[in-house]
């Protein structure tokens, strides 16, 4: 198959360095890759693994502050670009090789029309002439299955939504019908749903065109997907190579079995305790942002004590808003939420110590939840102060003892600040500093979504055993259903700002589904490669993401319920 | 053709030579370009300009070996911490602490440097510089070296003082209305706005005929008239911190303003504020001097930088370079703090190279 045809890329002990403490050293530790005409490669490993960085090296480009050691040499089409001028290799960009990075919406300069951006490349080339590049651009559209293919390229970036922008970037990508395009986790930022038209759209016009890809992600049911051989890379090292087939049925290498085995992990069922009442009760909760529309319609759910409540739902459905209104952040305009049967005041300004202490909140992004210039004793020790009042020596031991439940030496990271620590330590200390106030009632806002998927199973393994020792309540805001399954007992689905569906997990996850829990569930990535081609095959091309959210039948006797 | 010309073609000549065999890509060009600009001034000007050239070159090369010696004297002093950060600092920045450092010294120990009081009349009007006077005698017969020296104490006081109560006011109205916002952010920022309208010299000057020129009331309207730049940077500054999760994470919490500001805020707003307060101090001490210069600054006999370039103005016709020493070390000092705060700026922007 793959080995009968062309190579295209050969990639010889690749070492990349980088300047740090007055020294080069190694990023890559010597890298081989041979990829051939048609061949899509899939480059995966956890985030500091170096799969960027030789996405850039395999277009002869280096970040500033890194630099090719001298025996590295990489070979494109027969073209040794780690000794090739500037020129040279700017020649090949966007016309020959072409990159497709993770956030669309960070990539397409947002004051010039998509399609002005798109026939940028072929203009600067000379490969086509302005009407032609657009014509050409409009099939692309329509190949990708943008709406409205004739139209949708004089809109500007921020009037298309996150799926179709990055559709539209991967037809820009097309443009010069490139030999090779590097992806770099061009799906990530995007929901379950959103998703699998872009893995569709690029898996098709792959095919199309016969190129070359290299496939960058973290995410393996993805690269199950998109790609004919899979690398695992960890530390800037090669782990091991193989077809998908082989690399899915049969890993060799430990490291790989151990990210294989992550999605294992699942904490047993609870359930209601009967003739309690719920410690936080959301009563039709409507709220909305200052005059804008309303983010949440009627909105009621129940979390009991030491329970965890996932609510999934796509970005936008008001999963977030939701937490904020419990928390109080903003007032809700009609109903009210309760704590134990009594109500929370609307505005978190109204509540005292003791109500404020109850109800603690866990961040997305541990970058921006810890204060950068705050020691990790004082950030973990502050809570304890405010809510407690503990002082000097009592203080210290109560931080050592909050160290040790998140499974983080006291003595090491005691004086240390945020960024000095890994994402996963950062999440454990904004875990740390949430069970500082000995809350009853924790708010997990994506706590997992921007972790590698090991470090992120270790995360949930930590909050489910923090959960059975401290008999804490858990509101688990996620869109990853994978999550769903390992640590919830109830769950909450939410479209549009409505709840559509809850219940027990058991329950939730056995047919008959509300369509749109239908969609949810069966647009998350299964390990199968074959599993897109299958769910395609079943539903229908035109049947998957926000097309097919907006078909739900309103009629349906599960939406009418 | 004398010695002096052919010594300095030769040394250019094979200096330039070595650097292009050792493969120095700018020093070669460095060199190479002023032996070939020496040519051209050599011709039109003759020994004298050449002369110029080479001891301009000296100087510069002399300021580069203070700046590094000086740099390395701070990394052997400091701890390893600092020591790191002081290893980026540029040579320009090393000048610049060094210049300061040097003023420091000046203004901390006047009455010792200074070999007479700063409004002992010592000599007649105008004298020449001789073994007693280093700088000759002002306009009327004091010493000219030992009233710049009293200077650095007076403009550089007032104006280190000016600045930091600029600071004190602009900064904490910042914070607050970041903090607050809503009507009392609307209501700092409209009156930023009237303050920042009215034109600043004019402002002074009104106050100071109003209320007299003494020095609380300089310092006053000199701080007024720079806190609003002050509280609109320190605004943005914050502003942008304001939004993070940990301080919602704080306000949840249930702390309060005074907290939020000082303990979450503040610390990730530092390395702006400081660059800021080195460029405000430039402003400041541009502005007392101009102000002493109208006559309405530091009065007489104090010394002041300002009012000496004023009262020595006359010379100027008569082609002596006294009035023109005060003024020389107000853009020395201006020059030294800014190249700091380059380096400064540079830093907490995160750009590298």
């Amino acid at each position: 198959m793959a080995k009968e045809k062309e190579v295209l890329l050969k990639i010889r002990n690749l070492k990349i360095q980088g300047y740090s403490d007055e020294t080069w050293v190694d990023i890559i530790k010597g890298v081989d890759l041979t990829l051939h005409r048609g061949e899509v490669m899939g480059l995966i490993g956890e985030s500091g693994a170096g799969k960027s960085t030789i996405g850039a090296a395999a277009m002869g480009y280096a970040r500033d502050g890194t630099r090719f050691s001298e025996d590295s040499s990489i070979e494109f089409d027969g073209m040794e670009l780690t000794t090739a001028t500037q020129a040279e290799r700017r020649a090949l960009r966007g016309n020959r090789i072409a990159y497709v990075a993770q956030s669309a919406a960070a990539s397409f300069n947002p004051s010039h029309k998509i399609i002005d951006q798109h026939t940028e490349a072929p203009l600067q080339y000379r490969l086509k002439k302005r009407m032609e590049a657009q014509e050409d651009a409009m099939d692309l559209y329509e190949r990708l299955r943008l709406p409205n293919p004739k139209e949708i390229g004089f809109r500007y970036p921020h009037q298309v939504s996150g799926g179709q922008l990055q559709r539209a970037m991967t037809a820009m990508a097309m443009a010069c019908r490139p030999d090779l395009i590097i992806f770099d986790e061009p799906t990530t930022a995007l929901d379950v749903t959103t998703q699998i038209e872009v893995l569709a759209a690029i898996r098709d016009i792959v095919e199309q065109f016969n190129t070359a890809a290299l496939y960058i992600t973290h995410d393996l049911a993805v690269v199950a997907q998109m790609a004919d051989t899979i690398k695992v890379l960890l530390k800037g090292e090669e782990v091991e190579q193989a077809s998908t087939e082989e690399m899915m049925s049969n890993p060799k290498e430990d490291y790989t079995k151990s990210l294989w085995a992550v999605r294992s992990f699942k904490s047993p069922q609870r359930y209601r305790p009967k003739d309690a009442t719920p410690l936080i009760s959301v009563r039709n909760v409507d709220a909305a942002y200052t005059a804008g529309p309303k983010i949440l319609d009627d909105v009621s759910f129940d979390i009991y004590e030491g329970m965890t409540v996932a609510v999934v739902g796509e970005s936008g459905s008001g999963k977030s808003t939701a937490a904020r209104v419990i928390t109080g952040l903003l007032p809700p305009q009609e109903g009210e939420v309760l704590f134990k049967g009594t109500p929370f005041p609307a505005d978190y300004r109204q509540r005292n110590k003791e109500q404020l202490r109850q109800c603690q909140m866990i961040y997305q992004m541990a970058d921006t939840a810890l204060n950068p210039k705050v020691r990790i004793s004082e950030i973990i020790g502050r809570p304890a102060r405010f809510y407690s009042g503990l002082k000097g020596a009592a203080l210290k031991a109560r931080v050592d003892e909050l160290l040790d439940l998140i499974e983080l030496e006291p003595a090491q990271y005691y004086n240390r600040y945020p960024p000095e620590l890994s994402g996963g330590q950062k999440q454990r200390i904004g875990i740390a500093r949430a069970l500082a106030a000995e809350p009853s009632f924790i708010i997990c806002d994506e706590v997992t979504s921007a972790l590698d998927q090991l470090v992120a199973e270790g995360i949930l393994r930590l909050l489910d055993r923090l959960q059975n020792e401290l008999n804490l309540a858990y509101m688990f805001i996620t869109h990853d259903l994978a999550t769903v399954r390992s640590i919830a007992d109830e769950v909450v689905v939410m479209q549009n700002g409505k709840v559509v569906e809850q219940g027990p997990k058991d329950e939730m996850f056995k047919p008959p589904h509300h369509p749109y829990t239908d969609l949810l569930l069966s647009s998350v990535p299964e390990m199968d490669p074959n599993w897109l081609t299958t769910l395609l095959e079943e539903r229908g091309v035109d049947n998957v993401g926000d097309s097919a959210a907006a078909r739900i039948d309103p009629e349906d006797e599960k939406v009418v319920r | 053709m004398s010695v002096f010309v052919i010594g300095y073609y030769a040394l250019l000549l094979s200096a330039s030579c070595l650097a292009a065999y050792f493969n120095k890509r700018s020093v070669f060009l460095l060199l190479f370009s002023l032996t070939l600009v020496s040519f051209v001034v050599g011709i039109v000007g003759g020994a004298g300009a050449l002369k110029a050239i080479a001891i301009g070159a000296g100087m510069l090369a002399l300021a580069a070996m203070v700046s590094y010696a000086f740099r390395e004297f701070l990394i052997l002093l400091a701890s390893t911490e600092m020591a790191k950060e002081l290893r980026t600092a540029p040579l320009t920045a090393a000048f610049g602490m060094f210049v300061i450092f040097t003023y420091a010294i000046a203004g901390i120990f006047a009455p010792i440097i200074a070999p007479y009081g700063e409004a002992e009349v010592i000599s007649s009007a105008f004298a020449p510089a001789d073994e007693n006077m280093l700088l000759g005698a002002d306009q009327l017969g004091r010493d000219m070296f030992s009233r710049l020296v009293y200077g650095t104490r007076n403009s550089v006081g007032l104006a280190l003082t000016a600045t930091c109560a600029a600071f004190i006011m602009g900064a904490g109205a910042g914070l607050l209305a970041a903090t607050k916002g809503g009507w009392f952010d609307q209501f700092m920022g409209r009156f930023a706005d009237v303050i920042m309208s009215i034109p600043s010299l004019i402002f002074a000057l009104l106050m100071l005929s109003i209320f007299g020129p003494s020095m609380p009331v300089i310092i006053i309207a000199v701080s007024i008239i720079y806190a609003p730049r002050v509280f609109r940077l320190t605004r943005a500054v914050a502003g942008n911190v304001v939004v993070m999760d940990y301080i919602e994470a704080a306000k949840l919490r249930g702390e309060g303003t005074g907290y939020l500001i000082r303990r979450e805020i503040l610390p990730n707003s530092t390395a702006p504020l400081i660059a800021e307060f080195g460029l405000e101090f430039c402003f400041v001490f541009l502005l007392v001097a101009g102000l002493s210069f109208l006559g309405l600054g530091i009065q007489p006999p104090t010394a002041d930088w300002g009012s000496m370039v004023r009262e020595n103005a006359t010379l100027i016709s008569f082609g002596e370079i006294t009035p023109l020493i005060p003024a020389a070390a107000i853009a020395l000092l201006t020059v030294g703090v800014n190249f700091v705060v380059d380096w400064m700026l540079h830093r907490s922007s995160g750009l590298k190279e």
